[in-house]
């Protein structure tokens, strides 16, 4: 909770830093004090945010958002074709899908890269079954969703965050310690992964 | 060099978003006039901080114009998705034609 607190207060303080071009004592508490009060306003969400990922997960994190930069150029060019080209312009599906994604925070950024890639927009998520409902552009569009290759990474960062949490909670039992809370995103459960082909 | 590839990015920028307006005449419903919008936002806004990066005269600059895009790319989709929920909930109707199909 503090290390979410302390991670918080860094990187709003860096951003200000940014944001102001200057590094002077008056500016620097100012944006201090506004990024102490931002984080002590939203302390209840420091339980609901991901555990902090491992030099691994975060290289993996990185891996994902290049391939999402590829991927968002591939869906504009698909969707210039379809308005240029196709006749009728659309012919719009709402797909209702369940990716195997078990945490919230899996699904909240699966829900937010299907919106950011032009041709399908996330309509609603389910938080019990983590059922989608997508709205896309076309058939094609929405079948690819399903086999989209950003689902198995997504999993893939799951799990290592899962196996972290795990290590952690081990280590907290060989200290006798007590390590409540580590499960709030639902991070237990196997993991239901099955192969899919990949979105090219 | 630079000022050629920034008026590349620029051009595209301006197709981008050129696009996304011809979008929002040729779809049907609001529904598909999002994933028109979402052209603009996503490949016109991030070629026009391309270019407006490769523009700046400092570092700091830069930064700052990669923070403005990455809270861009956040917040559009948040936004999207609002509108196509509360869209659907107010009983905003689909295009007729509209299939729905479970995955």
């Amino acid at each position: 909770m503090r290390k979410h607190s302390g991670l918080l207060f860094m990187i709003l303080l860096a951003f200000w830093t940014v944001l102001t071009g200057a590094v002077n004592w008056e500016l620097t508490l100012v944006g201090a004090v506004t990024a102490l009060l931002t984080v002590w306003f939203w302390q209840d969400l420091g339980p609901r945010l991901p555990r902090l990922p491992s030099a691994r997960g975060l290289l993996r994190l990185g891996y994902a958002l290049v391939l999402m930069v590829g991927w968002v150029i591939q869906a504009n060019i698909t969707v210039a074709k379809v308005l240029l080209f196709s006749r009728p312009a659309a012919k719009p599906i709402f797909l209702l899908m369940e990716p195997n994604l078990r945490t919230n925070w899996g699904r909240v950024l699966f829900a937010t890269c299907i919106t950011i890639t032009p041709g399908s927009v996330t309509v609603d998520v389910d938080p019990e079954t983590g059922r989608f409902i997508v709205h896309a552009l076309n058939h094609e569009i929405g079948i690819d969703l399903l086999y989209w290759r950003l689902i198995d990474e997504i999993i893939a960062l799951e799990n290592t965050l899962a196996d972290r949490t795990t290590l952690e909670a081990r280590k907290g039992e060989k200290h006798g310690m007590v390590t409540g809370g580590t499960d709030c995103l639902g991070a237990s459960g196997s993991v239901a992964g099955h192969h899919r082909p990949h979105r090219s | 060099m630079i000022k050629v590839l920034t008026n590349l990015c620029f051009c595209g920028s301006l197709l981008a978003f050129g696009l996304g307006t011809l979008g929002l005449y040729r779809f049907p419903d609001s529904y598909t006039r999002l994933h028109a919008v979402g052209m603009g936002d996503t490949l016109g806004v991030g070629l026009l901080g391309l270019g407006l990066m490769l523009l700046s005269p400092n570092w700091l600059l830069r930064l700052k114009l990669g923070g403005i895009l990455l809270l861009f790319w956040l917040i559009n989709p948040t936004m999207s998705h609002l509108v196509a929920k509360a869209g659907l909930l107010h009983g905003v109707k689909p295009a007729p034609g509209t299939k729905v199909r479970k995955g």
